[in-house]
This record gives C-alpha cells, sequence and structure tokens, in this order.
C-alpha cells in the first residue's frame, strides 16, 4: 500500500483530493455552508442539466489547450508559466483579425485559429529564443511576458487597432462565417472541444512515437546525456516553447471564435495558470490532461452554480485551484531555479 | 562487528558478516562493487544502522570518504576544525585554530597550509585535509573507504607511509579498496567480501593477488579478448589542441590515433582527460588543429556531426552524461542513433546490444536506472560499439563495474580494435590501460608528457610522468 502511495501519479492525485475536499470544506465551514450543501450545489451546477453539462466542456476545452501546450514545453524540461498571456495575445489576434478582415468561411475559421496559434507561438517563442542564445531561464521571463502580453493587448485594442469603441476593451465581433459552429446546439460548446481532443491524441502521438517528441523527451529528461547523443538542446528549447505558445494561443483563438465571437481583455479568468495545474495534474500525458482539464473544468463551471445556490464565494475555487498549483508545481519550481 | 546484516529493498547488501579490527593493524576489506564493503564501512562508524548484529569499539571511529565530505570554499583549518573550532566568547579562536592544526599536520608529517582555501588544493592535499580533520577526533579505529582513488602512484606511497605510522602507534584502520597490488603491499591482514558474506580471511604474507581476485570474482578472471594483428592507418591527428571543460583544461596536446589500434590515455583523474574528451564529442570548443579520416573538424562542430563521421564518445559518468535513467533499455540504446536507425528496428538494435553484451536481466522493456552500474555500462559500450564507430572514445569505460563485465568491456574494445576501429582509452587505471593499450600516452596538468609503445612499458617511468615529474 505504502509503496502504491509513493508513486507520484498515486501521490499527486491523493494531494489534489485532499487539497479540493479538505481546503474546500474548511473554507466553506467558515462561510458557515455545509460542505456537503456546497459541494452537491458544485456538482449539480456542474452535471445538473445538458447545458450545464456543455458549460462544463466548454471549460475543459479552455483548460486543455494551455494545459497541452504547458505540457509539451515540460517534457522538454522547460516550464511554460506564460500560457496565461500566450492565450491572451493569440486571442486578440484571432479577434482584430477576424474582425477586420471578413473572409469567406471555408477560409476565416482556419485564418482565425491560425490567427491565434500564430500569436501565441511567437509569444512562446520569445523566451525559447532568450533561453537558446543567452541561456535565460524561461520561467522568470515568461512570467514577466504574462504581464506584458495582457498590457499590450489592452494597449493595441484600445489604442491603435481599435474596433469597437473607445475604452470598450474589445474588438469588433466576428462575422458569422468566423465563428465555430456549435457541437450542442443552443450552447456555448462547438468543435473546438472536438479540436482539442484530436490535438490531445495527435500530441501524445508526437511524443511517443516520432523522433521528435523522442529528442523533445531526452532533452527533457537528461538534457546532458541528449546533448551528447547529437540532439541540439538550444533548438529543442525554441521549438518546444514555440509550439507551447501556439497551442495556448489557439486556445484563445477558439474562446474568441467559438465563446465570445469577439476579444474582449478579459477573456481569460487565469487559464493559462489553472492550466499549469491541469498539466501536471495530467502527469504532462496528453491523454491523461484531457481527464484532468475536465475535473478542473468542473470546478469552473460548478462554482458558479456553488456561489448562486448554497451561498459558498466562487473564490472558494480559485483558493482551492491555487493550492493544487503549489503543492504540486512549488517543488517543480524550486528543483527548476535550483539547477540554473 | 558479528552477525551484521543490512539490507537494502530486495537486496542483502550486508549478510551476516563477522570482522575484528586489532590495534595497530591494516586490514584491507576487498570485494567487488555490490559486494557490500562500503555498506559494512558504514555500519562501523554508525553512519548505517545493521537490521541484525552487533559493533563495539574502544574509542572514537573515523571514516574518511571516496569523495571527500569538504567544504570546498572554506580554509583549511576550518575544515579540519568544522564543528570543533577553539572559542573564546563568542568569537573564534583563529590563532589557537591555526596552532592546532599545525601541530597536528606536524605530528602526523601531513604538512598543510592551514590559510589555504580547500578549493584551491591538488586532490592528494585535500585527502590530507579530510584525513586530519579524522585524526583531529584521535579516532582509536580509522576506516578509510578507497583513499588512492584519487592519488599518484607516489602519493600513494608517501599516504601508506603516514597510515603505516599512525597504525604503529595503535590505531586499527581498515582501507576499503579494490586495488589488490596495494593490499599486497601495505596491509597486515585482508578480508574478501561477496555478494554480501565474508568469503575468505588471510594474513596478507599468506596469499596472493591473483588468489584474492579469484575469491573476488567467485571463479577464475576471465581473459580478455586476443589482439588481432592489425594494419593500422592514420585515423586522428591531434595538433596543438588546447580546450577547456568544467574545471578540466588540456594545453597544447598533440597525438595521433590510427585505426587498428587502442591508444591508452594515462593519467591521474583532474589532469585534462575531460577536456580531451569533450573537445572530441564536440561538446566544448577548442583551438589548434583536428584531423579525423583527413578531414578537418571545425571547433564548433555540433556533437551530431561527429557522430555522424563516426566518431563515439564513452562519457565517463553514464548516469548524467550517457543514459536517460527513466528510460528503457530499447530507449536508450538507441540514444545517439535515434535518427539513424528506423523506427521499426529499434528493438532489434535493444537486443543485439542485450546478447553481445550480456546484459542482466535480458529485458528490452527494463528501466535503466534499475540496473546495476556493470549493466548500465554494457548498454553503453554496446550500444556504442554496435554503432560501427570508427573512432571509440572510452573515458573509464570500466568504472565501478565489477571484474567480469569491466573484462567483458575491455575485450569488446580490444575486439572492435581488431575490426579496424581506432580506441582511444583514458583511463586512471594504469592496469587496464597496460591490459589493453598498443600504446600509452601520459597526460599530465593537461598535457602530454610521454609516449610507451607496448612492447616498452616502463611502469615506474610512467608513474612517475603521471606525477608531473619529468
Amino acid at each position: 500500500m505504502s509503496a502504491v502511495l509513493r508513486r507520484p501519479v498515486v501521490r499527486d492525485i491523493v494531494v489534489v483530493l485532499v487539497v479540493v475536499f479538505g481546503v474546500g470544506s474548511i473554507a466553506m465551514l467558515l462561510a458557515h455552508v455545509s460542505p456537503l450543501d456546497g459541494f452537491g450545489a458544485l456538482f449539480d451546477g456542474a452535471f445538473g442539466t445538458r447545458s450545464e453539462l456543455a458549460e462544463t466542456l466548454v471549460q475543459t476545452t479552455c483548460l486543455l489547450f494551455p494545459a497541452l501546450g504547458i505540457a509539451i514545453a515540460f517534457r522538454a524540461g522547460l516550464f511554460n508559466i506564460g500560457a496565461e498571456g500566450q492565450l491572451i495575445l493569440g486571442g486578440f489576434a484571432a479577434g482584430w483579425l477576424g474582425a477586420q478582415f471578413p473572409l469567406p468561411g471555408y477560409l476565416a475559421i482556419p485564418m482565425v485559429l491560425l490567427a491565434g496559434a500564430l500569436a501565441g507561438g511567437v509569444w512562446g517563442a520569445i523566451p525559447g529564443f532568450l533561453r537558446a542564445r543567452f541561456g535565460a531561464n524561461e520561467v522568470i521571463a515568461t512570467l514577466m511576458l504574462n504581464v506584458v502580453a495582457a498590457l499590450l493587448a489592452t494597449y493595441l485594442v484600445n489604442g491603435p487597432l481599435q474596433q469597437g469603441g473607445a475604452g470598450a476593451s474589445e474588438t469588433g465581433t466576428l462575422p458569422k462565417a468566423a465563428q465555430l459552429p456549435d457541437l450542442i446546439a443552443d450552447s456555448r460548446l462547438t468543435w473546438a472541444f472536438v479540436l482539442a481532443l484530436v490535438i490531445a491524441f495527435v500530441l501524445r502521438w508526437v511524443l511517443q512515437r516520432t523522433v521528435f517528441g523522442y529528442e523533445l523527451r531526452a532533452a527533457g529528461d537528461a538534457p546532458e546525456a541528449a546533448r551528447r547523443a547529437g540532439i541540439d538542446l538550444s533548438r529543442t528549447a525554441f521549438v518546444a516553447m514555440a509550439l507551447s505558445g501556439a497551442l495556448a494561443g489557439l486556445g484563445g483563438a477558439t474562446i474568441v471564435a467559438g465563446v465570445l465571437h469577439r476579444f474582449n481583455t478579459g477573456l481569460s479568468p487565469g487559464y493559462g495558470f489553472i492550466a499549469i495545474a491541469v498539466a501536471l495534474v495530467g502527469n504532462l500525458d496528453p491523454l491523461w490532461i484531457i481527464v484532468a482539464s475536465f475535473a478542473f473544468g468542473v470546478l469552473q463551471s460548478g462554482g458558479v452554480a456553488m456561489q448562486a445556490e448554497a451561498g459558498v464565494p466562487r473564490d472558494v475555487v480559485s483558493l482551492v485551484t491555487g493550492l493544487v498549483i503549489i503543492a504540486l508545481a512549488g517543488r517543480r519550481v524550486v528543483a527548476k531555479l535550483r539547477s540554473t | 562487528m558479528t552477525g551484521v546484516r543490512r539490507r537494502f529493498g530486495a537486496v542483502q547488501a550486508v549478510d551476516g558478516v563477522d570482522l575484528e579490527l586489532f590495534p595497530g593493524e591494516i586490514h584491507a576489506l576487498v570485494g567487488e562493487n555490490g559486494a557490500g564493503k562500503s555498506t559494512l564501512a558504514a555500519i562501523a562508524y554508525g553512519a548505517v544502522k545493521p537490521d541484525d548484529g552487533a559493533v563495539t569499539s574502544d574509542g572514537v571511529v573515523g571514516l574518511v570518504h571516496q569523495h571527500f565530505k569538504l567544504i570546498e570554499r572554506l580554509r583549511v583549518w576550518e575544515n579540519v576544525l568544522l564543528n570543533r573550532e577553539p572559542r573564546r566568547g563568542w568569537a573564534i579562536d583563529v590563532a589557537a585554530a591555526r596552532a592546532r592544526v599545525d601541530k597536528l599536520a606536524a605530528a602526523y608529517g601531513l604538512a598543510v597550509d592551514p590559510d589555504a582555501v580547500v578549493e584551491t588544493l591538488p586532490v592528494g592535499i585535500k585527502q590530507r585535509v579530510e584525513l586530519l580533520r579524522e585524526l583531529d577526533r584521535e579516532p582509536t579505529v580509522l576506516l578509510l573507504d578507497e583513499p588512492t582513488a584519487a592519488l599518484a602512484p607516489s602519493e600513494i606511497a608517501s599516504f601508506f607511509t603516514t597510515i603505516s605510522a599512525l597504525a604503529a602507534r595503535g590505531t586499527a584502520i581498515l582501507v576499503v579498496t579494490h586495488k589488490l597490488a596495494e593490499v599486497i603491499a601495505y596491509s597486515r591482514r585482508v578480508t574478501v567480501m561477496r555478494a554480501g558474506r565474508v568469503v575468505a580471511r588471510h594474513f596478507t604474507s599468506e596469499t596472493s593477488a591473483d588468489a584474492i581476485a579469484r575469491e573476488m570474482v567467485g571463479g577464475e578472471v576471465p581473459a580478455l579478448a586476443a589482439r588481432a594483428a592489425t594494419v593500422t592507418v592514420p585515423l586522428l591527428e591531434v595538433r596543438g589542441v588546447s580546450a577547456r571543460s568544467a574545471t578540466s583544461v588540456l594545453t597544447d596536446a598533440s597525438f595521433a590515433v590510427r585505426a587498428g589500434e587502442i591508444v591508452g590515455i594515462a593519467g591521474i583523474e583532474g589532469n585534462g582527460q575531460t577536456a580531451l574528451a569533450d573537445a572530441l564529442a564536440g561538446v566544448v570548443p577548442f583551438t589548434g588543429e583536428l584531423r579525423f579520416a583527413g578531414e578537418v573538424l571545425r571547433a564548433d562542430d555540433s556533437p551530431a556531426s561527429r557522430l555522424q563521421r563516426g566518431i563515439r564518445v564513452i562519457p565517463q559518468d553514464r548516469r548524467h552524461e550517457a543514459l536517460v535513467l527513466s528510460w528503457n533499455v530499447i530507449d536508450n540504446v538507441v540514444l545517439g542513433r535515434q535518427r539513424a536507425l528506423a523506427r521499426a528496428n529499434y528493438a532489434d538494435a535493444a537486443r543485439e546490444v542485450i546478447e553481445l553484451f550480456d546484459v542482466r536481466p535480458p529485458d528490452p522493456q527494463a528501466i535503466a536506472g534499475a540496473l546495476s552500474g556493470g549493466n548500465q555500462q554494457k548498454i553503453v559500450v554496446g550500444r556504442t560499439l554496435t554503432a560501427q564507430p570508427k573512432l571509440v572514445v572510452a573515458y573509464q569505460p570500466t568504472r565501478g563495474i565489477d571484474i567480469g563485465a569491466a573484462a567483458l568491456v575491455q575485450s569488446r574494445l580490444i575486439e572492435a580494435r581488431n575490426a579496424g576501429a581506432g580506441v582511444l582509452l583514458i583511463s586512471f587505471e594504469l592496469d587496464e590501460i597496460f591490459a589493453c593499450a598498443d600504446r600509452v600516452l601520459v597526460i599530465a596538468n593537461g598535457t602530454f608528457a610521454g609516449e610507451f609503445d607496448r612492447a616498452n612499458i616502463d611502469r615506474g617511468r610512467i608513474g612517475a610522468l603521471m606525477a608531473g615529474h619529468a
């Protein structure tokens, strides 16, 4: 039994359950709510009806893209804390281009999604380049670029690239042709969900079955051995970070094209950060990350119902998510900073 | 020590050992890697608790580790008196501390400058500091774990002079080692361990190095592969090459390796070998001229380009520089050939290595980190030699592996030479070099100090050159 408990995956899951239900219960008790009622409302809000389940899958999708990106970087031995910024810029590029250049349907959606992936990719490639060229620590670089991304998007959307009203902090609305088709009618769930699932499977195949994936994992698991085996660590770091950013940026584009139909500076309630916990709970394995995204999607969408019906502040969800990040990511960050 | 047992996980590291040390004797404890001798020393010292059995001693037990446990940035006296500093009120009495170290050094003939910063000292002196630290505690029993691993032949002699003097004063000394020549030359008694048990005890005067080796292995020591006559042609030319890798510096080195020969680089650790191996691997830049098979190697070549040319390096540190410990044997075997091999052939490549190199267990799915050091090394050497390299640079290829595995690795290197590969063997073990090399180059202070043909090997001269005496 103790041997099973010591396995990293199992240990992480135990940590998460203890944090979610333990700390969650304490927080609810402090708010004078029975944990039974609180969690009841949360799960009811996440699965109770068809449309609630759809909303849970929307949240799942929003987390899955950046979590896959973070996992790719992690597998290459890099800690991308910048998914939030990459997601925001991806969303902005998608929203602005989509509203600015109306294209016919079969071109509009690919353009919007590609623009998002490209913008996020560039934003991920910057710390990737700094790391590859100068050995700059990507933890610090990506963390700081989050702030730059948020402020840059706010400046662009209200300034030189303004489309909506002055001070509206959003782009114009995407034409119908650029909006992602619904997966479930009368919900916000679109084909983005399916796209995310497909990408997760493809990513797993790439990591496990291609030379590129092999070299990326080698660079992450044993950099010195990888270097001596002819693997270009600089190039791997650059490509992994660009790919990581592209996935987060694509996630931002699907929020714009599928959920909001415009870019808004408040489009992410911190998906890029929550996704760090998702990636780690999913043990950096794309298929497990699907499961982890769903679990955190439940917390996200159920949290609203919990507040409305049980009177538990939604912040309990943020609190719990934050603690999971500290518990699972903390030791990796510390190890990473020590090694550089 | 009586009936001492200790298990680590599934391994019974020490299995019912009795050992007695008498005042005034130098007692050698020998055995292969994994025989349990280091564990036994740790139990005697009190760092590891035995599962069963009793340890009794009169007085203080001291232990000098194989890998020095000194604080590099502190001074000698600070290291020697760590935690036992003479005090004056709240402050350390520095003058008294210096005097104490000076007195101690004089008493044992271990000259050191108490104010030198440890990181600036050569290994031999560091070892003195380590020894002084233990001697300050006035131990009645002193345990020495592989004490001569980093010493030059001349330093080894003076080290044992010191140790013998210590024994003459009544200290009981246990030397854990695998160097049988030293056992024969300096010990009074010898205990041989194999697989956690004591398999033989002798008065050293009544046995021989060959007999002890057979007892360590549990049978005949395997013979090396025969050397075939080869036609040698120029392969690698090194002219005035200088390079730097971490703390290792190579200065103006010139030599050649021909296809079909093994060139042995004899030297003490830390004399430029790492810089040489790394420059050939393409992981550090160099100045000077490197020519391989007639073509010039550029200073900024990538490691990949060296692999493509057929230059393959067996790195010194298999755990960090060669293997991905969390991966299985298959993925480790293809590392370095991941692009050259088709994915469908990965498993076959692993099977080939497992078979030719007798990897145990013979399971391609086994996780590399779970294998013994010897089997890990077989994977590294196996993947290197089965890639049909033109030049093999083998840096300490048998470090820390048992005699059987070492003989197998050395035989395969000789076979690669027989088949026409050039082999550069960098080793800190002279016996290994003498057993394998067609030519011996001596490296000291980052430069080459002498060259010997196999027919004219002069052990004493090589030892003197290694120590930096011209």
